[in-house]
């Protein structure tokens, strides 16, 4: 029978030779009570009304001068002072704006990777769904990047180079590191020189050779890294011992695709190397050593444990 | 309203008009997927309250994805999935209680029960493309929308969930 045709029979969409060869099977019936039961299914009750109301209350809490009720009446004396205001807040907006412009941001999408090269020949390479910002003005006196995602650095000599995520925060002198920050997970990897890691407020060392990781603010020891660069540079993704939910989450970065899941243990470690080029070896890459099986359909991909039927 | 000649989520007619547009739907949405009524509520409260501190710069075409995915991450940050119990208008049912015996009455209370339960066995986003289609009325186009994923992986979503519903049911 046709793709998804269960979804097609509920919105009407099957010829009548296909409606006419489904209610022939013996599970129709059961179908047709589902959808009819479901029909009585009713949803939680929701008052928008009281829900608006309630919402006004939590923001006049925060800020009176944005939503008001009642009637404004206008006096000359506050016009004239309300029209220096908005002048004031004017100029403050557009030098703001003139400030902001000056900031450099560059991102990536899923499926994509790209090099950038900073005022002072530094080089950044970002990760698939990753992004940078930093002021192309300030650059001179201030020497800082903020990330969100993963990217590898090779920072030219000169003054204190930083990085800043919203988990921590990593100094280096010249160097190649790589920093990958996502939700809460936070990975310092230096490959060169020597970065000094802040994480919580605690700084640490971490000379050319070794790994920082931090998941859910916990600290975890890790081996440093037997390469000379992060694996993602030569088109891989690689994991030692980490909780497989990164590992789908670096995944569908990697493919631009979705994952579901049903019966995983998203827990679980994976150590090993997935390709990020070819599809099909990455997802046995990945469902072997955890015992999944894996179900690939467009955009979409399922993993199942092995076991479940 | 004509929401295209307003492109300011900070004027209040906008802001409280796009609350009475999509709160409810978001609400129920988010509901489907995790289950706690109280919790879901509140996500979407403060979801909009961040939605009028950030009204400058989100424009109110964007507004209802932008408070879906706040809403969203909100609940996944601090909150686990839990059952989710859906209620049964039966008031046909019983009004039809003359042709109907009590029998059949009984026998369809059970049958909602298992479907309760192959519910909560479904995963989340099945859980919630099935209600969304089949209580709130929502197309797949809609839901595909909110969820920020393609018309073809809701159909997906919504066939395999009726076929596990069927298979956990009929007790295969």
């Amino acid at each position: 029978m046709k793709e998804n045709y269960l979804a097609k029979w509920l919105n009407n969409e099957l010829s009548e030779a296909e409606l006419a060869a489904f209610k022939e099977t013996a599970e129709y019936a059961s179908y047709q009570r589902i959808i009819e039961a479901s029909a009585r299914m009713e949803g939680p009750a929701y008052d928008n009304k009281a829900a608006y109301q309630q919402l006004q209350a939590k923001l006049s809490g925060k800020d009176k001068s944005k939503m008001t009720t009642g009637k404004v009446i206008q006096m000359r004396p506050v016009r004239k002072l309300m029209a220096i205001a908005a002048a004031v807040v004017l100029m403050i907006a557009v030098s703001f704006w003139f400030v902001n412009s000056q900031e450099e941001t560059i991102s990536t999408l899923y499926a994509q990777s790209t090099t950038h090269t900073l005022p002072d020949a530094s080089e950044i390479i970002l990760n698939a769904g990753s992004e940078i910002s930093y002021s192309k003005k300030k650059w001179d006196k201030r020497r800082v990047v903020s990330l969100e995602g993963e990217a590898f650095f090779k920072v030219a000599k000169g003054e204190r180079f930083s990085v800043a995520t919203d988990l921590g925060e990593v100094w280096v002198l010249g160097t190649q590191f790589n920093v990958e920050h996502r939700d809460e997970y936070f990975e310092v990897t230096c490959y060169e020189g020597l970065v000094r890691v802040n994480f919580n407020g605690v700084e640490q060392e971490l000379p050319a050779g070794s790994s920082f990781l931090a998941i859910n603010g916990k600290v975890i020891p890790v081996e440093g890294p037997n390469a000379d660069g992060p694996s993602w540079l030569n088109q891989e993704s690689s994991f030692k011992s980490i909780p497989l939910k990164y590992v789908l989450e670096e995944f569908e970065r990697q493919f631009d695709i979705e994952v579901e899941t049903r019966d995983v243990d998203l827990n679980q470690l994976f150590t090993g190397t997935f390709s990020n080029t070819n599809k099909e070896l990455a997802l046995q890459s990945i469902s072997s050593p955890s015992r999944l099986t894996y179900d690939l359909d467009g955009e979409n991909v399922i993993f199942y444990a092995e076991d479940t039927p | 309203m004509n929401i295209e000649n307003h492109n300011n989520v900070c004027q209040e007619e906008v802001f409280s008009f796009l609350f009475n547009a999509h709160s409810k739907a978001i609400f129920r949405s988010i509901f489907y997927k995790y289950g706690n009524e109280e919790k879901a509520y509140d996500v979407v409260q403060e979801a909009f309250v961040k939605l009028w501190e950030h009204c400058a710069k989100v424009t109110p075409e964007k507004a209802k994805s932008y408070v879906y995915t706040i809403a969203n991450n909100n609940y996944l940050n601090v909150l686990k999935a839990e059952k989710v119990r859906m209620r049964y208008n039966n008031s046909g049912l019983e009004k039809d209680r003359t042709q109907e015996s009590p029998e059949y009455l009984l026998e369809e209370k059970e049958f909602q029960q298992k479907l309760d339960n192959a519910l909560n066995n479904l995963p989340e986003n099945q859980r919630q493309t099935f209600l969304m289609n089949r209580v709130e009325g929502k197309k797949y186009a809609e839901i595909a929308d909110l969820e920020g994923v393609s018309v073809k992986a809701i159909e997906k979503r919504m066939h395999l969930a009726l076929k596990t519903l069927r298979e956990q049911i009929d007790g295969i």
